[in-house]
Parts: structure tokens; sequence; C-alpha cells
């Protein structure tokens, strides 16, 4: 089957087998290799990514659904060379330590703070209920998105979903990694 | 900066006190935080795919094996059998045990636990491998299974190795002190039997191996996620009958050890196999539910323990009887009984010993070295203990430990077993945990609550923490120590353009080496961590690496940095000799500062790196003749505490930190549940070297333990088949079930290790097991309830609170 997703902005159209996961998808076929497969039964989250501004388990979608979708990927927050305000805490905070669950608990941070711009810890920590981390204990990376959650206020709001027509990346000022509009380009809207 | 100019010591290892100590942030997180870090799968080359037929049975003989359907399926490379294997392999070598038996990497004839590798088939991308080892025929004959260690123990029960003669594969017994006459004379004996659960601390990027081979050489290149190159060459080498030189290991980034990927190795003997088989670069990703069925666990163990008290609430003696059930593998069966001996009298002053193991093996998955190894169980065991007598005599449990701490002024105090505890001040270290937790108030507070219906329990345990393995001890038993002490290497050099690169015998799985290591070399070189480069890869072609290589036991911050230290200091004493050279002036007036060596008190005498490098690469003609030309320093390192280990004394691991975790649990006595809303660690790491990574493991490990106390056990059937196989029913913590941690600060530097570090990475999961189980036994102390064994599942309280009153 023939399918045509928005891929981090890009289009991308291929010919899949109707059993192909969309995260063999997105790492197979278009090659980002930064979502993770951490289990066969939708309970890790190491592959959460955007599908149409919602975090979305794609171990537990075919390619063939994205058909006509908008899907971002890790590799797809930091474009135009300055790392997103969730990424940068995560650095900050140390709230990486292997870094396999990293890509997707940064997803699944990115989707609570559009719709929840100032979590509460609580809040936080039921929002990656289903992303497992087996090295932190999760302390550090509900700081790093707590964290997170500051450095975006008053920069237009936290980032929203792609598709979202105002979307930002909410770079603080005076953040040498601030890349002048180019990030949004690179999501193709 | 820098910017410290401080003349060098003769001894002293750092030049400026910027970086060692500082929350400096991890090198490794900008490119994983943009999904550009690269695990094994992640890799991309143009390999086939491997998928596994895996045994349905947990015990069965193989009567017939059809491989043709599946050698036609489309795309198909090559299927090998567990007797191909066999033909072209050496058994596995086991190591602690005593008694004679064969396995080989796969499966031949017999199968022995349920998802035992029989079949592989190399096929052109995963789902046509799967597709086509759907189509292996394999017969089988069922075999009675053996299951529980005391279905193994049994008269007449069903032999996993028939060549053995019996399912114990190691027993032994050691004493050391007046044991009898400590329990003679004792005013009381605290006695019981424990339960520890089959569980895992469950990297989250399952096991890994692509393998590539050279026709032309012969050779092997393998990328994986292990965790112990070390050991890993020498295994496959032997069982792969190649010379070491001919496999070369690239590891790149790992998702997480843990000691789970200590196991990695049969399964690259057979990619590699596989490789060379279908002519071809061959990938295998584990998946979870592979790894949850058939590797690894910690094995479960069966513990008797009794504690000899005198009126006081002194502890006289300890005598424990312990049976591991270490499933169906002969290389790590036998590791777990001796190691949990390190810490048999945890924090405390006893002085005569007892203990007798058995390994018994059964039709259950293979075990393997977990997150602190045996010691989480032993101090289960032991602090449960305590509590029990605390009970018994009526005294505080906080007041019992601190009538029986080893005392400050006792250090260094060497146990009766041989182990040397350097340094700690456990009496200050409960005393800052008792505070930071508000002990008094919660104890209070509990009281209170219980006339409300609510019931809360405090819950206090002390623990030893060892690092670094002597790795002698698990041969006591053989009598043949073939592997002694601990040795790292590393190589640390200048670039022609005077940029420092260093290269380690280790490997990282998320612990931030790179990060350590820059700090501490930037110190002791007078520039910044970020003029250090250090790949988070390893590869074994280039890599200064020892067969006791890797990262397990908390031997990075010893041994590794040891290494570390001491190549750096190799390079920058020639360094300053090629200086002095250069300035014409004797090394002992020279002082290094921002990436210059320059003359003390005359920063305008100065040569910097970058010319330094230049005289020894390209200018080398203009050197004396006595320096030799080039940059590049290899040291090797070992802990000198090591002694050889024998029975009498066996120094079973090298550091000892120490940490007291209080923990309030509340439980709910209508739906079984726990929480835990007050959790305190006061954990003694020595010196601290980078606080955002110490934290960051000693809550990981931590929350690695309350897993264990709460969720995770692997079940299984009485016919030996896995329940609990996926992470719908092996529960993990998650972050809405953990606890915010308070952390206090204890640091007692550790004598014998180079920087004054001690462990960190497998504490929490030590000291957290019994702190939970002391908690809910006090909540439960209405019901008269009593924890044996973990974890406390809500099934196991209810049926304690209606009346069984054991959990
Ligand atoms: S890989 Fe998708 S949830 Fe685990
Ligand atoms: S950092 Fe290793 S799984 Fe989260």
């Amino acid at each position: 089957m023939r399918i045509r997703v928005r891929l981090n902005g890009r289009t991308v159209e291929h010919d899949v087998e109707p059993r192909l996961l969309l995260v063999h998808f997105i790492r197979q076929v278009a090659r980002l290799t930064g979502t993770h497969v951490g289990c066969d039964t939708g309970n890790c989250g190491a592959c959460t990514v955007l599908v149409e501004g919602k975090a979305v388990k794609s171990c537990l979608m075919l390619a063939v659904q994205a058909d006509g979708k908008d899907i971002v990927t890790i590799e797809g927050l930091a474009n135009g060379g300055g790392l997103h305000p969730v990424q940068r805490a995560f650095i900050e905070k140390f709230g990486v330590q292997c870094g396999y669950c990293t890509p997707g608990m940064i997803m699944s941070a990115c989707a609570l703070l559009a719709s929840i711009p100032s979590p509460s810890e609580f809040e936080v920590r039921e929002a990656l209920e289903g992303n497992l981390c087996m090295c932190t204990g999760y302390e550090q990376i509900v700081d790093a998105i707590l964290h997170a959650s500051t450095l975006d206020r008053g920069h237009g709001g936290p980032r929203r979903a792609p598709q979202a027509p105002h979307g930002r990346l909410g770079h603080g000022p005076g953040d040498p990694g601030r890349a002048s509009g180019t990030t949004e380009a690179g999501h193709g809207r | 900066m820098g910017d410290s100019t401080r003349p060098l010591e003769s001894d002293g290892v750092f030049v400026t006190s910027q970086w060692v100590g500082a929350a400096v942030p991890r090198r490794e997180d900008a490119r994983t935080v943009q999904g550009q870090a690269r695990y094994v799968d992640d890799i991309d080359m143009d390999t086939a795919h491997v998928a596994f037929v895996r045994s349905p049975h947990a015990h069965a003989r193989i009567t017939a094996i059809d491989t043709r359907d599946a050698e036609a399926s489309p795309g198909v490379l090559a299927v090998m059998t567990g007797r191909d294997v066999a033909a072209a392999t050496n058994p596995v070598a086991p190591r602690g045990i005593t008694a004679s038996v064969t396995q080989y990497v796969m499966a031949v004839d017999k199968v022995r636990y349920a998802g035992e590798p029989v079949v592989a088939v190399v096929a052109g991308t995963q789902y046509l491998a799967e597709d086509a080892a759907a189509r292996v025929h394999v017969d089988y004959e069922p075999l009675p299974p053996v299951v529980e260690i005391e279905e193994a123990l049994a008269e007449g029960a069903p032999l996993v190795f028939e060549e053995a003669g019996t399912n114990v594969l190691l027993h032994d017994a050691f004493e050391h002190g007046d044991v009898a006459g400590a329990f003679r004379g004792a005013d009381l004996v605290v006695k019981e039997t424990f339960r520890m659960p089959r569980f895992s601390s469950t990297p989250l990027e399952p096991w890994a191996i692509i393998a590539q081979w050279d026709p032309g050489t012969g050779a092997f290149v393998v990328w994986s996620n292990d965790q112990q190159p070390g050991r890993t060459a020498i295994n496959v080498s032997r069982t792969l009958r190649v010379p070491i030189d001919k496999v070369r290991y690239i590891i790149p980034d790992s998702g997480g050890g843990f000691g789970i990927k200590l196991a990695v190795w049969p399964y690259i003997v057979i990619l590699c196999l596989l490789a060379r088989r279908a002519g071809k670069a061959v990938r295998w990703i584990q998946t979870r539910s592979e790894h949850l069925l058939a590797g690894t666990h910690t094995p479960e163990a069966l513990i008797e323990a009794e504690l000899a008290l005198a009126r006081d609430g002194r502890f006289l003696a300890i005598r424990v009887n312990s049976k591991e059930n270490d499933g169906s593998f002969v290389h790590t069966a036998g590791i777990y009984p001796l190691i949990k001996f390190a810490v048999i009298v945890g924090c405390y002053g006893i002085r005569a010993t007892a203990f007798e193991f058995s390994t018994v093996v059964t039709n259950k998955a293979p075990t393997v070295q977990n997150r602190g190894v045996g010691k989480p169980g032993m101090t289960f065991v032991l602090e449960r203990l305590v509590d029990l007598a605390a009970r018994a005599l009526d005294l505080d449990p906080a007041e019992i430990r601190r009538r029986n701490f080893v005392r400050p002024e006792q250090m260094p105090y060497t146990t009766p077993t041989g182990e040397v505890y350097e340094s700690g001040d456990y009496p200050e270290c409960l005393r800052r945990a008792l505070e930071l937790a508000g002990y008094d108030e919660w104890c209070r507070k509990r009281d209170a609550l219980r006339e409300e219906g609510r019931y809360l329990g405090v819950g206090i345990a002390a623990g030893i923490e060892p690092g670094t393995s002597n790795l002698g001890y698990y041969y006591i038993s053989r009598g043949r120590p073939d592997f002694l002490g601990s040795v790292e290497g590393a190589m640390v050099g200048a670039d022609f353009d005077g940029g420092i690169t260093v290269v380690t015998g280790s490997v990282d799985a998320g612990q931030g080496h790179a990060t350590t290591v820059a700090q501490v070399v930037a110190d002791m070189l007078a520039i910044r961590p970020e003029q250090v480069s250090m790949s988070t890869h390893f590869d074994s072609a280039t890599s200064p690496f020892a067969p006791h290589s890797g990262t397990y036991a908390n031997r990075f911050n010893d041994v590794e940095l040891g290494a570390v230290v001491a190549a750096t200091r190799k390079l920058r004493a020639k360094m300053l000799r090629i200086a002095a050279f250069v300035l014409g002036v004797h090394e002992r007036s020279l002082a290094l500062r921002a990436g210059t060596i320059h003359v003390e008190g005359d920063p305008t005498k100065a040569v910097s790196f970058q010319e330094i490098a230049a005289y020894a690469y390209k200018k080398a003609l203009l050197l004396p003749e006595e320096i030799e030309p080039g940059l590049r320093e290899i040291a090797y390192y070992q802990n000198r505490a090591a002694k050889v280990p024998r029975r009498e004394e066996f120094n079973i691991q090298l550091t000892h930190a120490n940490a007291v975790h209080v923990v309030v649990a509340e439980v709910d006595v209508a739906t079984g549940f726990v929480t835990l809303p007050k959790y305190v660690i006061v954990h003694d790491w020595g010196r601290q070297l980078n606080p955002g990574i110490v934290k960051g493991m000693v809550i990981g490990s931590t929350v690695h333990g309350i897993g264990a106390a709460l969720y995770e056990e692997f079940l299984y059937s009485p016919d030996g088949q896995l329940l609990t196989g996926t992470f719908m029913d092996y529960l993990k913590p998650v972050a809405l079930t953990v606890p915010r941690f308070d952390l206090g600060e204890m640091e007692s530097p550790c004598p014998t290790s180079p920087l004054g570090t001690k462990a960190v990475g497998e504490g929490g999961a030590i000291t957290s097991l019994p702190a939970i189980a002391n908690a809910v036994e006090d909540a439960l102390r209405p019901f008269g309830v009593t924890v044996t064994s973990l974890p406390i599942t809500p099934e196991k309280t209810l049926r304690a609170i209606r009346g069984a009153r054991v959990i």
C-alpha cells in the first residue's frame, strides 16, 4: 500500500506492507532511529511520537493508519539548531541516564505541556504513566519537565502540537540556540 | 577556566579544583535528547535478520526438527539447529559450580526451559525471519519439569542435567568465629525463613547484536550492548574456537544494563555462526517478550536465617542457609550464593557467622547478576531479623541498630569473613536519616491515624553497598581461582593538535562515564572538560581493556578512574618533560594553566599543549633522545586492597558504601495496596564526583528496589510456563507510583579508592527492600502480620490481613 505522511514537516511517501508498524516505518523506512522500541505490548512508551499533535505509541499503530497524518518525532523538535525547552531541561536536570526512554519521555512531555502549560508535579507524573524509565527512578525526569514548563512561560506559551497555527518552540531570550523562525519552517507550516 | 596556577606536588592528583565535585551537565545528553544516540539497532547497515524458534516446553526431549519449510520460505538465508551450533562450538564454561555438566549456547537434544532457543533462522527482513521461524517443525517429548526449589531438591526429582546426578550444582558451608558458642550463650534467638522473588531490573533496551564475518580474514566484528566486554571476549573466543583477536567488539550506546546484559555473550556466539553461515551480516534485536521469557533473571531464593542476641539487644552471631534457584544456565549458576555474604553482617559488629548454600537448577529461565547480586536478598533477611529482634526485646528499631553498629572509631573494620569496611560513620548516617524523616513525628502520626483506621508504618533499614568485586571469590568452592581482583585499563593521550583523548576499558550504559572522566582529567591537566574527548562507544580494537573490563559491581569509580588517573599522570609527566626541554627549565619549576605549561611565577614563559604535541609527533626529531616520541599513555589499575581469596578470609568486594533508608508506608487494608508517602535516603557515597549523576544513580537504584519490594515477580505455572511475561503482568514502577525522595548528605571518603569515591549504583536496590518490608510490617502490626517474602503484592497483603498473618 502506498502511504504519504508528513514526517517532521517533510512529506514521505512509500509502499508499505499492511502489517508494517508505524514505529518500524519511522525507524526502518524513514531511518529516523530516535524513536525506540522497548516492548511489544504497548506498555513502555519508548516509541512515543506525536500524531496530529497527540502523543501516540507508534508500536500500537500501523503505518497505513498514519496515511495522510502529520507526525513529529524526537528528531523534529530541535529543527533550526536550537534545542526545544524540554530537551534543554532534560540536560539541565539530569533527566537522562541510558537515554533509551528519553525520546518517548520528551514527546509525552511536549504533548502534556501543549495541553497543560504549567502542570503540577502530580499532573506530570500522571502524564508519564505510559512511559517506563528503568534508570532514573523518574524524579529527575519529572523535575526536567516541571523546569521546562517554567522555561516556556512568557514566550508564547509552550510549544503546541505541530499542526497548531501558532506553535512556537518558545526559546527564551538570550538562548544561544535560538533559531529565528527556522524551527517553524522545519515543520512545514 | 583552569586559571588557578598551582605548582605540582609530586604525588598530587589534581592541579585545579573546578570540575570534580561539580554538577557538570552530562555531555552524553545533547545527542540523546535529539534522538541522535546510536544504539545497536540504530546502526545503518545492510544486514539480514535473525529470529529464534524457542521451546514451548519447560523440559522436553527434542525428537525431531524439520527445517525444510523454513529453508524454502521467502528471503531465508540460513537455518541452524542446536546440533549445528554444538558441532561448531565448545560447551559453555561454568564458573562457580563444582558439578560437571555440559551445556551449549543453544538447546541440543533436550530443552531445559520454556523459551530456550532451539533453531535460529536468518532472512532478509525481520518480518520474513519471523515468518520462516513459524515454519520450523519441532517434535518434543515432554519430560516432567522441576520448577520450584523444593521440587528440585525432592527425592527422585527429575534432573535438569542428568550427568550431574543431582539438581544441586554447588553446595558449600562456611563458618567464621565461634558460632555455636554464641548461640549457646544467647538470651534470644530470632529465626525465620524468607523468600526472595525472581525479578529483574529489565533494561529498557533489550539485548541487541549485529555480527559480521569477513571470509578473507576469518574475523568477526560484533556490535552489541554487552556490558562486560573483557569476559565476553574470553567466553566467545573459547566457545567459538577462535583466538581473541578474531572478534572485534563494538559497543555503541546501550539502553541500560544493571547486570542483565552480562549474559548477552551466548547469543553473540550464535550470531557469529549465523553470519558465517549466511555469508552476510546478521542482526538480532531481542523482543521484550523474549527478554522476559528467556533472559535473564535474578534467581529466587529460600533463605533460613537466625540471629543470636544478648538481652541488651547486642547481636552475637548469625547463621544463614540459602538455596537459590539458578534456573538453567551453567555459566552463571553459583555466582549468587557467595557474593551475598559480603554483607552478611551488614552494618553491625557481629563477630560470628555461619552460612551454607545450595545452587539449585530447575527448568526456569537463566539467571544473571542483577543489580546488587544477592546483597538485596541478604540485606532483606538481616534487616528483617533485626526488626523481629527489636520487637521481641521491645526496643525501638533505631535503638537496636544504634547498639550494634560498627563504630566510626573501629574503621577500617574487618568482618569475620575478611570483608574490610574502609570508612564510614553508621550511627551518624542513621541520625541524619531519622532527623530528615522526622522519625518521632511520623511514629506519633502513625499511632494517631491508627485510631482513624488508617494503617501507616515507619520502616528503617541500614545497608552496606559494596563496590568492585574481587573476582576470585566465586571460585572459592571450586578451589581454582581463574579471575582474581579487578583490573581496568585506560588510554589518555594528546592528539596531534594538543586535544586530550581518553579511551577506557569499561563501557557506558547510562552512567555518564565520559562526563565524569572529563571532569577528572580536566582538573588533572588544568583544562576544561570540553577539551577532553572521550567516545561513549567501546571498541576492542582501540580500547586497552582487560579480562575484568566492563561496567558492573560499581567498579567504574574505583578501578576505571584509577586507570584514567594513572594514565593521565603518565601523560602529564611526559608533557612536563617536553615542556621543560622546550622552555629550558627544570620540570619542578613548571605549572599548568588553561591548556599551557608555564614557568611557575612567570606565565609568559609558557608552551601550549598544542606545541608540546607538535614536538611529540611532528617535530619529534628535535626532542632529546631520552624522550620517546608520541603522547599516548596506557595504564592499568587494580584496587590494592584485594587479597587472594581464601576460605578463612575472602574479601569479596573492595569498597563499602553504606546507607540508611527511612520509609513511611501506608497500607490500604481494603485493597492491599501500599503507598510510600515518605522516603528518606542518606547514602554515604564517599566523595561525589558529580552530584547530578550520583543523585540519579541513588534514586534510580532505589526505584529498582521498590519494584522488587512491591510489584515485580516472574511467576511460573507448575509446568514451568512463565505467567508474567509482559509488562502488563510483570509490573514496573511508574512515575505515579514512586515517591519523591529526600536525600541527605554524607561523605566519608574511601581511603582505598583512588579519588575517595564509593559505590552508588546498587545501594538503593539493596537497602530499600527491607526498609519497605519493615514499614509495611509496622503498618500491619495491629493485624499481627510478619513480612517474610517479597514482593508485597496486594493479594498477599490482603490474605495476610484476613488471617494468614504472613506476607
Ligand atoms: S515499544 Fe511502544 S510501548 Fe513499548
Ligand atoms: S534513562 Fe534509561 S530508561 Fe530512562
